[in-house]
């Protein structure tokens, strides 16, 4: 029986179209069964026909990107809230929303349940480092006000993760603050600092410096500022970008040397397009839920869908209890 | 008087609303049954925030669902449960109107 994937056929800024296309892409190249939730009249005509390995499961209701998350307690035939009873019920090992991020952590917390011993659930960002491995940040804005016990849970989590994710025997880990002396931050940081200090691979305090750095493997913080350095990554990605093509495009001579240099930078630049890297895992739901950009594109639901079935097969929800269980 | 229920199933009484809500609280919580009283202020005492008090909702949606058709609690009515008591009281006044 192969791996199922049940995908929110609803959930994003180009659904329905582009997330059936990367679902079907995803059937057809990574050998997994996909479960293409949505409404029929939508998806229907999406579907061509003999597609194999993808399916249709009906719902009749959609969780729009603006509604709050508790929304997924008044949709209930919703396709993000059935996608996650479709896990929750063993009808899929996985499942894959572009859709409205709270709402997807809401449906996943609501339906699959937490794990003991995670109070929070937390998104594990892949964050490109040139060269290497990505980075894991954790939490990329799943639980914005947090205690200082629920980060470190996150740092827990975070590790473990990034011992599946970059296979490494010992991550570095490192809490996200304004300076790298143990004493430095707010209040939450001050109060994590010292229950992190016995987390093996520990390194104390990072900066915002060391994203896309080969300086730290994990960088925990809560997800209200770890959803603001996410943003702030991205935008300093897209703006450098820019500067370096427009200064490309500037004059003729540089104009003619971009020809030889364009593809090179082209095909680096691919390496820190998050489509490439598909989606972010929730970390400490009781079941494997992959949560894409909302701006996904078919690339980018097949990467998403292509995350979900390597944690299937990694075993993650599994490692996550036992990491989160050894570690008190 | 306890409140009239589903078919075949005896009536729901305060006392098994405050067990059921203990249990469930507990359990989302991961803290101990002991220390949830009929006082305790679920902000408070028990630093339950909004996203627990939804899980909380939600099983009892489940488990009172099973036993009262159509038992549902609004979202909109979480605001006025400060206390253990007042969730009791919202749930025996819901199901005695069969809402």
């Amino acid at each position: 029986m192969p791996i199922t994937i049940a995908v929110d056929a609803m959930g994003g800024d180009n659904a329905p179209g582009e997330i059936v296309a990367g679902a079907i892409e995803a059937a057809d190249e990574l050998g997994v069964r996909v479960l293409l939730v949505g409404l029929e009249p939508a998806i229907g005509p999406l579907l061509p026909a003999g597609a194999s390995g993808v399916e249709l499961v009906l719902a009749t209701e959609v969780v729009a990107m603006h509604d709050p998350p508790a929304s997924v307690r008044t949709k209930k035939d919703s396709s993000i809230v059935i996608a996650a009873e479709l896990v929750r019920d063993g009808k899929a090992d996985a499942m894959a929303s572009a859709g409205n991020t709270g709402a997807a952590m809401a449906a996943a917390l609501l339906r699959m349940g937490r794990i003991k011993g995670a109070a929070r659930p937390a998104i594990a960002v892949p964050i490109p480092v040139p060269g290497r491995a990505p980075q894991i940040l954790v939490d990329g804005g799943a639980t914005v006000d947090c205690t200082a016990e629920w980060v470190r849970q996150f740092a827990v989590m975070g590790r473990e993760y990034a011992r599946i994710h970059q296979g490494l025997d010992e991550p570095r880990v490192g809490l996200l603050s304004n300076g790298e002396e143990a004493g430095k931050g707010d209040d939450l940081r001050k109060a994590v600092y010292p229950l992190l200090e016995s987390l093996p691979g520990f390194i104390g305090n990072v900066e915002g410096r060391d994203f896309m750095h080969d300086t730290v493997d994990v960088i925990v913080t809560d997800g209200f500022t770890g959803n603001i350095a996410l943003k702030t990554v991205e935008g300093a990605i897209r703006g450098t970008a820019t500067l370096v093509f427009d200064t490309l495009m500037s004059t003729p001579e540089l104009r003619a040397a971009s020809e030889a240099v364009m593809p090179a930078l082209f095909e680096a630049a691919d390496t820190l397009n998050p489509d490439s890297e598909g989606g972010c895992v929730l970390l400490g739901v009781d079941g494997i839920c992959v949560i894409a950009h909302g701006s996904s594109n078919a690339r980018a639901m097949k990467n998403s869908v292509r995350r979900a079935k390597e944690c299937v097969e990694a075993g993650v929800v599994e490692r996550m209890k036992g990491a989160v269980a050894d570690a008190g | 008087m306890p409140a009239e229920t589903h078919v075949e199933r005896s009536p729901i009484g305060p006392d098994d609303v405050f067990r059921m809500i203990r249990e469930r609280l507990a359990e989302i919580l991961e803290i101990e049954e002991d220390r949830i009283t009929l006082d305790s202020d679920f902000a408070t005492d028990l630093d339950a925030d909004s996203l627990a008090l939804i899980e909380l909702v939600e099983a009892l949606e489940e488990e009172l669902g099973e036993r009262t058709v159509g038992f549902s609690i609004d979202d909109e009515d979480l605001g006025d449960l400060h206390t253990v008591r007042d969730a009791v009281d919202y749930v025996m006044h819901r199901l005695s109107t069969g809402t």
